[in-house]
């Protein structure tokens, strides 16, 4: 079966500030499963919205069996035959399996009521074909994640769908339940489905996919090819590319510099253990890891927003512990910049200066406890201006501005707040090269005044340009540590290595 | 062992409820379950369980409707008017406030469907316009002139002490339980409470959908204004004005899920019979009436917060 | 009913002057002040009785009440919430001053800020539900209304307190240059206090960031539960300022006041806010836009009566009113991204 079932071509895509992808293309065969890789910021979910509907690309074109097609929304790709099974689950949970299932097809006319049997039937046909042993009355909510997410593929059959989408569906899932749904995976194909498989997951794609796609910043790393020929190391490879250039930064040495944080057999609820850390002043450390490894989620317990549950955690050689967020940033001064800058980082509805100022308000109240915005001004606006934030005004709305602008603004925030530790969390996705530039040289420079940066990334040229020490995460352990020689090919071998030893 | 299937339902507490409470309740005071009593508790619960249903159906699409008290009382009050001012008869009197309710409700369901304005201030402003107009036909004064058959259908009883106004209650609880779990309307209205983009997704149309719900939410709502004008015998304007909580108190003690997508019609009929054996109780043991308003209010706190327990531990499921 | 029109920074924005006065134009609050003159001026001409000093002390003092009221609510629904149970906190509030006057013979320096402290406390009771149980603040208002109401009820037996002290009254009774009441100076004291409070504490300009955004708040150091507390507690605290006022208006503190469960208080407690502008998923606020519109409704609703519309129709504007304040809010936002205007 060679011929291409659902192809795009030239696909362009742009939103207000950054290029989500440029010159993108996929092809997918019948009968095969096709993995689609690419780190955070890749263009993956712009792909998918693409191919799923939710968005219009720019420019390009998609194809299915040939013929152009355009989707004006969700609706339109399903009717056209693609489905896709998402992370989020797309089901009602009080109703049942059968009534999920047929949910478009409910039929019972004004006064005939809906004929369950006929539903249960018809969806008891597609439970056999993934040979799911359930009761299509069962409620979804009874159901625990791995038989959810299989409802949803015998959904997606029921619609006929010819392609099918799957971002991430074993991101829940225990080793054998992943087992039992590569096996219907595998059927599925061999009766001319043609699969596309999100994940990142390297052992898994590796294990089910035969083809694969690559993404790298907005582009194809590599072009849709056969997985044959390709190893673990080559799909890193690409993924993570090496097409930056290293600056030649004079090497640092952080001996004899006091430890600010220290984590000793720290657990936390979030489901990390043994975890061990050290940050020196003026040191920055590097957390890598690929995507799911737990690093933003031991950042934000060492923040306070969750609870640690073992081990010790020292700030300056003190055993502290840090009951809340505010506890960590006013008393302890350890910042944190979000991955999730629009959500979580910044208060895109509030002006630069409200976002800037927001973690030293407090500090900056005068006697009576009254607050001008001069006052904030003073503190903040020079940090602004230093970072060259471009900006008609300290009050513009903070979502009017580019995503680099905004991201320089949420690291303007902590340095107004003078933080002695800092943690940063994928500080270039969606950024534009020029600001990445300037926001490494910041972090360094943030270093070498004598604060502690906890850096946390998947882009190994960042990781390599910037750490002192690169300490390995997967499955929300620590892996291993390598000091950085700040050479990139014996660096990014023995971080994979570290990764690979992980993943076996 | 595990709890067999029908313990589990949400009706069950309730309803266990209101047996243990009427238990309780007798060994105190005998004369709380004879014919008389019951008949009172009858014709209590009637009306009420159309105002529940009216708002519950609009917790099932996941919003919440502040106007019933005041599409109710607009109702009950053409229906009255009309019967004294142009002698319309009764039938069609009722047809007519009916229809007005159900108008009243489509208005607010599309201006909710077509702006997305939230429920809340739709029905906020709504309640007030019904209301106003309810007070300016009226001037705030009663309608006394109601025909003595509606009088009757109001206060007499059928057989025993089963009043006439179970008749149309019982008819709305029939119609409740088939429409949400047997049409498709009413799947699709709990579709759209449960989860509104996944329902969209599988072509369900919010649209539509709170269209139907917020036209029936107001039908019911008119339906009880009617009923109560039988009932107390006058078209009393400030009928309504007392429907908010209870609205709200029967389907969450009856296991409603505020965010919505989960009602329970029985459950929903206990909750108004727990209510009104409360509003009893409270009379026979001389505890003072207003503490029917606390004992209310605690009781939505303390069920909403249950309910809640109870899906935080589904979802993670 | 987040903003729907996003604005690309890579357009072009309209600039300078033409920008600025665009920008003042389009701002709620000329429109609202235009709109105060505009009914003023037609009632003023229409009718004899609307510009005679009485009527306009008369209309100065309702004015004061609604003007407080808007503003526990604003106070809430800043932060993203919603208080329902406004009415029966001002009641109790109300109440409670009767009592601890009438009853305890206390002086005004103690009865008033007990008042005040009375709504503080169910304010408080209020968000700490809210913030300990993670559930929506409609369904925790509309239960502790009914509790806080039925409460009060229960303990005075609804008997209203008339004998209060007459220094309060004749606060009610005041005139200042023939007819501007000094309650209506209250409000506008109050409204300065809630500007400071949101432009020049930390506090205020947390409560906002709480309302606009929790989850990045919290991350930037904002005790997001605690200002939600402390929200409410002020809510709770303006509402017992309106009950004082309309006792010295009225003359008695009757707990039927507010209405059955004070639920007579929640037309005007959002229509002064709404139409200010305020965004029901909170983030912002405009202290005199709420100033305004709630001056507005006021002045509207006199007129009408003035008008002879007849008291009982005046409802059904006022909720026709709240409906197209909102639309026509809604269709103000689009137009103001479309242009490009930095709202």
């Amino acid at each position: 079966m060679a011929e291409t079932s659902l192809a795009a071509r030239g696909v362009h895509k742009s939103f207000p500030g950054v290029k989500a992808l440029a010159d993108v293309a996929i092809a997918l065969r019948p009968g095969a499963i096709h993995a689609l890789l690419g780190e955070n910021g890749a263009g993956k979910s712009t792909l998918i919205k693409i191919i799923t509907g939710v968005h219009q690309p720019d420019e390009g074109e998609l194809t299915l069996d040939g013929r152009p097609m355009r989707f004006s929304g969700p609706r339109d790709a399903i009717a056209a035959g693609i489905g896709a099974v998402h992370q989020e689950r797309n089901l009602i949970p009080r109703f049942s399996v059968g009534e999920n299932i047929g949910l478009e097809r409910l039929g019972g006319g004004r006064f005939g009521g809906v004929d369950y049997a006929a539903l249960n039937a018809e969806a008891r046909k597609w439970l056999d074909v993934l040979e799911l042993d359930l009761d299509p009355r069962t409620p979804v909510s009874e159901l625990n994640v791995a038989k959810r997410q299989l409802v949803e593929i015998a959904k997606a059959l029921s619609l006929r769908s010819r392609v099918l989408l799957l971002d991430e569906p074993t991101a829940s899932l225990t080793p054998q339940e992943s087992q039992v749904l590569f096996g219907l995976l595998r059927k599925l194909a061999a009766e001319g489905a043609s699969l596309l498989f999100v994940s990142h997951k390297l052992e898994e794609v590796q294990e089910i996919c035969d083809e694969v796609t690559v993404l790298r910043d907005g582009r194809n790393a590599c072009p849709s090819r056969p997985m044959a020929g390709l190893d673990r190391q080559a799909l890193v490879r690409l993924m993570i590319g090496r097409n930056e250039q290293i600056p030649n930064w004079p090497p640092r040495s952080v001996e004899g510099q006091p430890t600010l944080l220290e984590l000793s057999g720290v657990a936390t609820a979030l489901g990390h253990s043994g975890i061990n850390l050290k940050l020196r002043k003026g040191e920055i450390v590097g957390l890598y890891g690929l995507v799911g490894a737990g690093r933003t989620e031991l950042a934000k317990c060492i923040l306070g927003w969750r609870r640690i549950t073992a081990g010790e955690l020292r700030i300056d050689g003190k055993p502290r512990r840090i009951g809340s967020v505010a506890e960590a940033i006013h008393d302890f001064a350890i910042g944190y910049v979000s991955e999730d800058r629009k959500q979580e980082g910044l208060i895109l509805d509030h002006s630069v200066l409200e976002n800037a100022g927001i973690a030293v308000w407090r500090k900056l109240a005068g006697r009576l406890g009254f607050l001008r915005d001069e006052t904030v001004r003073a503190r903040v606006g020079p940090i602004i201006a230093e970072l060259e934030v471009r900006t008609p005004s300290l009050s513009q709305t903070l979502g009017h501005l580019s995503g680099g602008n905004q991201q320089k603004v949420s690291v303007a925030k902590w340095l107004a707040a003078q933080v002695r530790i800092l943690m940063v969390d994928e500080p270039s996705v969606g950024i534009d090269i020029k600001t990445k530039a300037y926001i490494h040289e910041l972090l360094r420079r943030l270093a070498d005044e004598g604060a502690g940066v906890l850096l946390i990334t998947s882009d190994m040229p960042e990781m390599i340009t910037l750490a002192d020490r690169i300490v390995v995460m997967d499955d929300f352990r620590i892996k291993g540590e390598i000091a950085n020689s700040r050479q990139y090919g014996p660096m990014s071998e023995a971080i994979m290595a570290h990764i690979h030893h992980a993943a076996a | 062992m595990k709890t067999p299937k029908f313990m589990r339902a949400d009706w069950f507490g309730p309803f266990a409820i209101v047996v243990v409470a009427s238990v309780g309740i007798t060994i105190f005071d005998r004369p709380f379950l004879s014919p008389f009593n019951i008949q009172i508790l009858l014709l209590a619960t009637a009306v009420n369980v159309v105002v529940a249903m009216s708002q519950m159906i609009i917790i099932a699409i996941g919003q919440m409707n502040l106007a019933i008290g005041a599409i109710g009382g607009l109702a009950a009050v053409c229906f009255a008017g009309l019967m004294q001012v142009w002698s319309f008869p009764p039938a069609l009197a009722a047809v007519a406030a009916l229809a007005i309710g159900a108008a009243a409700g489509l208005a607010n369901g599309a201006i909710i469907a077509r702006t997305g304005v939230s429920a809340f201030i739709v029905t906020l402003a709504s309640l007030s316009i019904f209301k106003g107009a309810d007070l300016g036909i009226t001037r705030a004064q009663p309608f006394y002139g109601i025909p003595a058959s509606v009088k009757a259908f109001g206060n007499a009883t059928m057989f025993g002490p089963i009043p006439w106004l179970a008749l149309p209650a019982a008819l709305v609880i029939a119609f409740m339980w088939r429409l949400l779990y047997r049409q498709r309307i009413g799947r699709y209205i709990l579709a759209v409470g449960g989860n509104a983009s996944a329902a969209e997704l599988s072509g369900v149309s919010i649209a539509q959908t709170t269209l139907w719900a917020h036209g029936l939410s107001g039908f019911l709502a008119a339906l009880a204004g009617v009923m109560l004008v039988g009932r107390l015998q006058i078209g009393q304007p400030s009928i309504g004005d007392d429907w908010l909580i209870l609205s709200f108190a029967a389907p969450v003690i009856g296991g409603a899920v505020l965010a919505g997508g989960h009602v329970s019609v029985f459950g929903t009929l206990f909750g108004v019979i727990i209510v009104a054996i409360i509003t009893q109780a409270l009379v026979i043991f001389q505890i003072d009436p207003y503490f029917v308003q606390v004992v209310l209010g605690l009781l939505i706190l303390w069920t909403v917060g249950v309910n809640r327990l109870r899906e935080l531990r589904l979802a993670g499921g | 009913m987040k903003d729907s029109g996003a604005v690309r920074p890579h357009e072009a924005m309209t600039s300078g002057a033409r920008a600025r006065f665009a920008g003042a134009v389009l701002t709620n609050e000329f429109g609202l002040v235009l709109l105060i003159l505009l009914f003023g001026m037609l009632f003023a001409l229409g009718t004899r009785g609307f510009a005679s000093p009485f009527n306009l002390f008369t209309l100065g003092r309702i004015m004061a009440i609604n003007i407080m009221i808007g503003y526990s609510m604003m106070v809430v629904i800043v932060t993203g919430g919603l208080d329902l149970s406004v009415g029966a906190i001002g009641v109790c509030a109300a109440m409670f001053f009767g009592w601890l006057s009438q009853r305890l013979g206390l002086p005004l320096v103690v009865t008033i800020p007990g008042a005040l402290a009375m709504g503080a406390a169910l304010g408080a009771v209020n968000g700490q539900l809210i913030v300990r149980s993670g559930l929506h603040s409609f369904i925790i208002t509309l239960a502790t209304m009914s509790v806080f109401f039925g409460f009060m009820e229960f303990v005075t037996r609804a008997q209203a307190f008339r004998g209060l002290p007459p220094a309060i009254l004749a606060v009610g009774r005041m005139r200042y240059f023939g007819y501007v009441s000094p309650l209506l100076l209250v409000s506008a004291g109050v409204g300065l206090g809630l500007s400071a409070l949101y432009r020049l504490t930390p506090l205020g300009r947390e409560m906002l960031a709480a309302g606009a955004n929790p989850a990045a708040a919290e991350l930037s150091g904002v005790r997001v539960k605690r200002v939600i507390v402390q929200c409410h507690m002020l809510a709770g605290a303006l509402a017992g300022i309106a009950a004082l006022m309309a006792i010295a208006r009225t003359g008695a503190a009757i707990p039927s006041m507010a209405g059955d469960l004070g639920q007579d208080w929640l037309l005007p407690a959002f229509l002064g806010p709404v139409l200010g502008g305020a965004l029901l998923s909170g983030g912002r606020v405009s202290v005199l836009g709420a100033f305004l519109g709630s001056a507005l409704v006021s002045e509207l609703t006199n007129g009408l009566l003035q008008f002879r519309v007849g008291e009982f129709w005046v409802q059904t504007y006022l909720g026709l009113l709240l409906m197209a304040a909102v639309l026509i809010d809604l269709a103000r936002r689009k137009l103001v991204a479309r242009l490009g205007v930095a709202p």
